[in-house]
């Protein structure tokens, strides 16, 4: 794990799922991130990297389930970083978490292609089971 | 053949909407037609008309979201803006990821619609030219024979004439007839043309 300070490895509970393949979260140090990383953390695999150019390089890697971006980015907006990272893989779900209600926000972020939008809180169920969804 | 003049269709249940899109449009001078249910442009909806759609998301009946649908069942490539006084998250999202161009808020500025709507129109004349261009390639495969298909299937998956010659159980000079039959019925003038039009009309994973 490239970058990684955190790993939240666990017993598979309700909405977790064993996979060998990474779930890459990116999103400043901030509450929001770590709530995120808080409703993740049944799932194996799990990390959150340090940089950008290291969450980048697992997002290219052929090991990657999803990426979930929590929160903004210290290095880049996050419009950019959403591009760069689906320029990468075309096919990897992205999901971006953003405030409630902020529907000009969740539009952009798909037309720049993430898979869903994701607003917490409260949708906490909904971000399990599309990470659930992704690992399978 | 000469592209038929673009047109907006705004489908809203509210007639000061309908009216005020109708107005905006015309100073724009953009050609626009109004319904005022989802049915009511279904049943006239002519698929080879170029333009865009305005879409209310909440009308009585069939919601715009459920149109939406129907559209996609029926091969549609209109781009639609949907429109809305209540939108949340989830249901942006669905529009959006059943393909939706653009997602509004109602109340919106007149320039922030003008513009989405030019845009829309630039998509609609980009993706009729696109399927214009994979049917042109599809008339072509249909005119390979069935050892053509074979043979331009492996050429394009990088194989040398020598490989797909061992492939087949055919000889390497049956290859490369079979290869220029390809090349001429296909109209490519490289392999390379050749790999483009196949990805061109390769199902979208």
């Amino acid at each position: 794990m490239v970058g990684s300070d955190y790993n939240a490895d666990g017993a598979t509970k309700d909405g977790g799922a064993q996979s060998t393949r990474t779930i890459i979260v990116a999103g400043q140090s901030s509450q929001r991130t770590r709530e995120v990383l808080r409703t993740l953390r049944d799932f194996t695999n799990v990390i959150w990297p340090t940089s950008l150019e290291a969450t980048l390089e697992e997002t290219g890697s052929a090991d990657a389930a999803c990426l979930v971006i929590a929160d903004d980015l210290r290095e880049e907006p996050v419009d950019e970083f959403l591009q760069e990272a689906r320029g990468l893989h075309r096919n990897l779900p992205i999901f971006v978490i953003t405030d409630p209600d902020d529907v000009a926000e969740a539009v952009s972020a798909m037309r720049l292609g993430a898979t869903a939008v994701i607003e917490i809180p409260p949708s906490y169920a909904a971000l399990r089971e599309e990470v659930a969804r992704a690992v399978q | 053949m000469k592209d038929l003049p673009q047109i907006v269709f705004v489908v809203d249940d509210d007639d000061a909407v309908r009216d005020s899109l109708r107005l905006l449009l015309k100073s724009a001078g953009i050609p626009c037609e109004v319904f005022a249910s989802a049915q009511e442009f279904l049943s006239g909806y002519d698929a080879a008309q170029p333009g865009c759609l305005v879409l209310d998301v909440r009308m009585p009946g069939m919601s715009g979201l459920e149109m939406q649908h129907e559209l996609n069942l029926r091969g549609a490539t209109i781009p639609v803006i949907f429109i809305t006084g209540h939108g949340d998250i989830p249901m942006a999202v669905e529009a959006m990821q059943h393909g939706a161009f653009d997602f509004l808020q109602k109340p919106f500025r007149d320039q922030e619609l003008l513009d989405r709507v030019q845009r829309a129109l630039v998509r609609d004349t980009e993706n009729r030219a696109r399927l214009r261009h994979t049917d042109r390639i599809r008339e072509r495969l249909a005119t390979l024979s069935p050892r053509e298909r074979e043979v331009l299937d492996l050429v394009t998956q990088g194989k040398a004439n020598k490989m797909v010659a061992g492939d087949l159980g055919v000889s390497q000079r049956t290859v490369e007839i079979h290869r220029a039959h390809v090349m001429q019925k296909m109209e490519a003038g490289s392999l390379a043309e050749l790999v483009r039009m196949m990805m061109a009309v390769a199902p979208r994973q």
